[in-house]
C-alpha cells in the first residue's frame, strides 16, 4: 500500500467534510481558472509561466498562485458568499516540511461581511473537520482543543509579549532596524523593515502560537496587506489575520479591499518593488479592478491551505507525508 | 572560512552562529505569510552539548567554517574526556565525552577513528553508521514459551549492554546501529 495512505484517508475526509460544511452554510461551490493572463503582482511570489498556444500566436500566461482574483470577479457579478478548493502554485520556493511548490487552497468569501465574521467560520469550520473525522475514527492522538473561541493576540501585542518589542517601534523603521540589529539579527544596507519584522516573528513569536488551541494574530501592519482594508480606528493597520496551530500557520485573511483605485495604486507599488528586485512588472489584471468598482458591500475572505490541515489532523511533520507524490517524489529531489 | 548565503545552507556543514561554530543538523525553508524567504536550521554546538534553532534571512551571509577530521587511534577514556593518539605523530588529543555522546561507549581501544577538529582543537569524532563489537558475556537464555522478539541483556566487549536475541553467544561478534546503539544483526 502507498506509504502515505493513512494521511491520504484523512485528506479525503477532510475535504468532504469542508465542502459539507459550506454547502449547509449557503455559499456556492466555484471553479475558476488554473491557467490566467495576469498574476499576482506581490512581490514575494514566483508564479510558474507558460504560454498559450493559438495557431501562430503565442500568449503568456501564468498558473495562479491562489484563486483570489477570480472569485473576486464572480463576488462583483453577485455571486453571494462563494467557497473553492483548487491547487495553486508557487515557483521557486524550496521544497521543505511546510512548501510544495503545488498544493491546494480552500478560499472562500463572504458578502456583508469582515474578517471577524472569517474568525467565526474558521472557529466554526475547524470544529466541523475534527467532528467529521472523529466520526470517521481517523483521529489518533488529536491533542489540540479546537473549542471557541480562540486565542485571540493583535500583532503588535505579540511583539510586545513574546519579543519585548514596543508598538512604537513598528512603526519607525531606523528605530525598528537598530534594536533588531541589538538583538543579534543580522541588518545589511540592503535588509527591508518585512525581512526582519518576518525574522523576528518566526525566531521569537511562533513557536508561541497556537501551543495547546489556536491562536488567532490580527490586524497586521498596512503595507503588510496589498488586499486588505485598513482599519477605520487605525489606518497604520490592515484588517488581516491569520490562524496558527502548533506554530504552523493554517490561513490568511483580510477584510477584502474593494476600492478599485486603492487597489490599482497597490499593483502599481508592488510592480515597482519588483523592478526593485530586478524582476519584470506584472500586467495589472484591468478586469479585477473593474469588477472591484462594483462592488459596494463589504468582504471577508480566506485562503487557508488545506495539505496543513491534513498534517494537522493526521499527526505528520511534513507536508510531502500528506501527498500522494511530493515534487520531492516527482522531481527526485534531494531531500 | 568561507562565506556563503544562508539560502545555500546544506545538513552536515559547519557554520559560524553568534561567534560560535555549530553542526548544522536539519535545514527547512519558510516562508511566512507573504513575505520573506527564510531558512530554518537546527544548529548542534560542537563546543558545548547544547542544541539551537535559528531562522536567517536566506539572502543574509552566514560564515562556513572549515572543520577537518584526522585518522586517530583511540586510546582509553580518562575522566570525563576520550584520549585519542594521532598514529604518525604519537601526539595526543583528548575529546570531552558531551561532544561525543553516549556513542562513546560504542568504541574499542585501539580503534581508528575520524578526529574533527576546529581551530586545531578536537570538537567530537566521526563515528561509522554500523560498529562491529564482540560480545563479552551472553548468559544463556531460555527461549521458553516466548514468541516473537524475545530479547536479553549482553554485555559488549566496551561493557555497553545492550538487548540481543536469545541466540546470542559470548564471543559472538555482533553489528551495532551507531545512531540508535542498538543490536542490527550477528556480523
Amino acid at each position: 500500500m502507498q506509504k502515505n495512505w493513512s494521511a491520504l484517508l484523512v485528506r479525503e475526509a477532510v475535504i468532504d467534510a469542508i465542502r459539507l460544511f459550506f454547502k449547509s452554510n449557503g455559499f456556492h461551490e466555484v471553479e475558476t481558472p488554473l491557467l490566467v493572463e495576469c498574476a499576482d503582482p506581490e512581490p514575494s511570489i514566483e508564479p510558474f509561466s507558460t504560454s498559450l498556444i493559438q495557431a501562430s500566436d503565442s500568449y503568456r500566461g501564468y498558473l495562479t498562485t491562489s484563486p483570489e482574483f477570480s472569485m473576486k470577479k464572480l463576488l462583483a457579478q453577485g455571486s453571494g458568499h462563494i467557497f473553492q478548493i483548487c491547487k495553486s502554485f508557487r515557483n521557486a520556493e524550496p521544497v521543505s516540511s511546510r512548501h510544495n511548490p503545488e498544493f491546494t487552497i480552500l478560499e472562500w468569501y463572504r458578502v456583508d461581511a469582515n474578517y471577524n465574521d472569517i474568525m467565526d467560520d474558521c472557529e466554526k469550520l475547524l470544529k466541523f473537520i475534527f467532528d467529521y473525522l472523529e466520526g470517521k475514527k481517523l483521529l489518533a492522538d488529536f491533542r489540540f482543543d479546537l473549542s471557541s473561541p480562540w486565542e485571540k493576540i493583535s500583532v503588535a501585542e505579540a511583539f510586545q509579549k513574546y519579543a519585548g518589542i514596543e508598538e512604537l517601534l513598528l512603526h519607525d523603521e531606523e528605530k525598528f532596524k537598530s534594536m533588531a540589529s541589538k538583538k543579534g539579527y543580522a541588518v545589511e544596507s540592503e535588509t527591508s523593515f518585512q525581512e526582519l519584522f518576518d525574522q523576528i516573528l518566526v525566531n521569537e513569536i511562533e513557536s508561541n502560537l497556537g501551543k495547546t488551541r489556536p491562536t488567532i494574530l490580527y490586524d497586521y501592519l498596512a503595507p503588510q496587506a496589498a488586499l486588505a482594508k485598513k482599519k477605520s480606528s487605525d489606518p497604520r493597520y490592515a484588517e488581516r489575520f491569520e490562524f496558527y496551530i502548533n506554530g504552523v500557520e493554517l490561513g490568511n485573511a483580510f477584510s477584502e479591499l474593494t476600492d478599485s483605485k486603492e487597489q490599482l495604486a497597490r499593483f502599481q507599488d508592488q510592480n515597482r518593488a519588483r523592478l526593485l528586485q530586478g524582476r519584470p512588472e506584472m500586467k495589472i489584471d484591468d478586469d479585477l479592478i473593474k469588477a472591484l468598482s462594483k462592488i459596494n458591500q463589504e468582504m471577508g475572505g480566506i485562503a487557508v491551505g488545506v495539505d496543513r490541515l491534513v498534517m494537522l489532523f493526521s499527526g505528520k511533520e511534513d507536508i510531502g507525508e500528506t501527498l500522494a507524490f511530493s515534487a520531492r517524489d516527482v522531481f527526485s529531489l534531494d531531500q | 572560512m568561507a562565506t556563503i548565503k544562508a539560502g545555500s545552507i546544506r545538513k552536515g556543514m559547519y557554520i559560524l552562529f553568534k561567534n560560535a561554530p555549530y553542526l548544522v543538523t536539519k535545514t527547512d525553508f519558510l516562508s511566512p505569510g507573504k513575505g520573506s524567504a527564510l531558512m530554518r536550521v537546527k544548529l548542534k554546538s560542537v563546543l558545548s552539548s547544547g542544541t539551537t534553532d535559528f531562522s536567517f534571512k536566506s539572502n543574509e551571509t552566514v560564515e562556513e567554517v572549515d572543520v577537518s577530521s584526522m585518522q586517530m587511534q583511540y586510546l582509553y577514556l580518562d575522566g570525563d574526556e576520550l584520549v585519542f593518539m594521532n598514529p604518525d605523530t604519537f601526539e595526543q588529543q583528548s575529546v570531552p565525552i558531551d561532544l561525543v555522546g553516549e556513542q562513546h561507549k560504542l568504541l574499542i581501544e585501539e580503534q581508528q577513528i575520524y578526529v574533527l577538529m576546529y581551530e586545531d582543537k578536537p570538537i567530537g569524532v566521526r563515528l561509522p553508521e554500523k560498529m562491529r563489537l564482540k560480545v563479552a558475556l551472553a548468559e544463556d537464555a531460555d527461549g521458553g514459551n516466548t514468541v516473537g522478539q524475545a530479547r536479553k541483556t549482553v554485555e559488549l566487549e566496551t561493557g555497553l549492554k545492550i538487548l540481543a536475541p536469545l541466540f546470542v553467544k559470548t564471543g559472538d561478534t555482533l553489528i551495532i546501529d551507531v545512531a540508535t546503539m542498538s543490536y542490527l544483526s550477528r556480523g
